[in-house]
């Protein structure tokens, strides 16, 4: 859904920096940009709003080859994210109501604008932790969510070089 | 309400079960649909609808997609659009229940592994009909399976990922606990009662009506109408399986339920408009397949619909896909 590349710009915020998540946070209560919500009918748009205030979850999003810290966690009350931070992935798997992970290669594809439904229907990230049903009954609103935090222009560590 | 899903006559079935790929194209999708439901009181074992495939298989490249290409290059623009968003759905349905089948294979009983060895390749050869008929008639192009596919998922709603990204996380749970029953109803009432017995025997007619009634895409028709009697075989498989883990453990009906709840929530919004009337449809005539549908699907496995379902079944807006 982000076109945006992953750049190398060093004044741009790492994937799962402090910054980053600040980011998030900002991104995901802005919602998607009047460009963004052109290409989907009202009508999604107006479930998504419907279903928002229903969502109260700590949203963990995590890579989980990457060294330090590598899991966002997205406090979300009553549709608003409230809280960002980012710990290791066993705390997050700890307090998350919901936790979504891949691998750096899947962050960085999503950074680059890899579609986030693939990201779900090709398991690049998968959810360990949380009811899926109760999940997926507000899943456009964490698609969304999640397209949004892909906007934000961010550095990735380098791709492995094969042996 | 109309009614939109045909009874079918027992000569008519039995003729339908013999049918070769070359004799597709003069069967009526309405029979295929209905044929899902012959016996229902009395659904055929596993290793009866395992000896129907091996007698109902088909060769995908035996199908000849040439006057295909020149119907389609004729066919008004807006026609082309409505099947692209409809057949997109299929494309890549067919490929998310292909690939999803693995871990069941673990919990289910001994006499369905077998049957589910015919299913999966069943799946397998249905994504290749969409392959080639996006490659040789819509002319997408790719060098590998993935690239038609990339090529066509501009063409689906983004709600796609509701029904088959719960089917792809409901999977990978069950990978890593496949004999937890409440898992394996979850996983079987999302797979084989709406993707396939609801959501594809519904959406498939839209397209294969357009084209029986314009006479139009015959290699299509046959390809995909041979794809629906494959359908019914799960579909019966399906829903006998859903009777055996209820009949085991009736409190299981809840988790059902809340499948179901949680599909029918996914299912009221769509991302895009979608213009049924240039294949001769309408929206509601649509919903009407699909509640019909729903409705013989739980006839089937023989439970009831609480009031709450009802009312959102009557208010549903459906991914148009299916597998």
């Amino acid at each position: 859904m982000s076109t945006s590349e992953v750049t190398a710009d060093t004044a741009v915020a790492a994937l799962f920096s402090p910054a980053w998540a600040q980011a998030a946070l900002e991104a995901v209560n802005r919602g998607p940009s009047p460009a963004a919500r052109a290409k989907k009918i009202d009508r999604y748009w107006s479930w998504i709003d419907e279903v928002r205030p229903r969502v109260n979850a700590v949203w963990g999003l995590a890579a989980r080859d990457l060294e330090g810290p590598n899991c966002l966690l997205l406090t979300i009350e009553a549709g608003v994210v409230t809280r960002a931070e980012v710990v290791d992935l066993d705390d997050g798997r700890a307090r998350a109501t919901y936790l979504q992970v891949g691998d750096v290669d899947a962050w960085r594809q999503l950074a680059n604008g890899y579609d986030v439904g693939k990201a779900v229907m090709y398991r690049r990230l998968m959810l360990e932790e949380g009811d899926v049903l109760l999940f997926f009954r507000t899943a456009y609103f964490w698609t969304e969510s999640l397209a949004a935090i892909q906007e934000i222009p961010a550095t990735a560590p380098p791709a492995a070089v094969p042996a | 309400m109309m009614t939109l899903v045909h009874d079918l006559a027992a000569a008519d079935a039995a003729n339908l079960e013999s049918t070769d790929l070359a004799g597709m194209g003069s069967v009526d999708i309405d029979q295929v649909i209905a044929y899902v439901h012959v016996g229902t009181a009395k659904l055929p074992g596993y290793l009866e609808l395992y000896r129907r495939y091996l007698r109902q298989r088909w060769d995908v490249y035996d199908l000849d997609f040439e006057r295909d290409r020149s119907d389609w290059a004729a066919m008004a623009p807006e026609a082309r659009s409505t099947f692209l968003a409809i057949a997109s759905g299929f494309h890549h349905g067919e490929r998310q229940v292909e690939v999803e089948l693995g871990p069941l294979f673990m919990g289910i009983p001994e006499d369905y592994k077998i049957f589910l060895t015919s299913h999966l390749e069943d799946e397998a050869r249905h994504t290749v009909f969409f392959d080639r008929f996006y490659r040789e008639v819509v002319g997408v192009p790719g060098e590998t399976i993935l690239d038609v596919l990339d090529g066509s998922y501009q063409w689906i709603s983004e709600t796609f990922v509701g029904p088959f990204g719960l089917l792809s996380y409901l999977t990978d749970q069950l990978r890593r606990d496949p004999y937890n029953p409440t898992l394996l109803m979850r996983y079987a009432t999302t797979y084989m009662l709406w993707i396939e017995g609801v959501l594809a025997l519904s959406v498939m007619k839209i397209t294969l009506g357009y084209a029986r009634d314009q006479k139009v895409l015959p290699g299509y028709y046959a390809g995909f109408t041979a794809t629906c009697r494959d359908e019914a075989r799960h579909v019966q498989g399906g829903m006998r399986y859903i009777r055996e883990l209820l009949d085991q453990d009736p409190r299981l009906v809840s988790e059902l339920h809340e499948t179901l709840r949680t599909l029918l929530a996914l299912s009221s919004t769509s991302s895009r408009y979608v213009l049924y009337e240039p294949l001769g449809w309408s929206e509601d005539q649509v919903r009407h397949l699909i509640m019909e549908q729903f409705t013989k699907k739980m006839t089937m496995i023989g439970v009831d619909v609480p009031p709450d379902i009802k009312e959102m079944l009557a208010k549903i807006d459906p991914v148009l896909a299916g597998g």
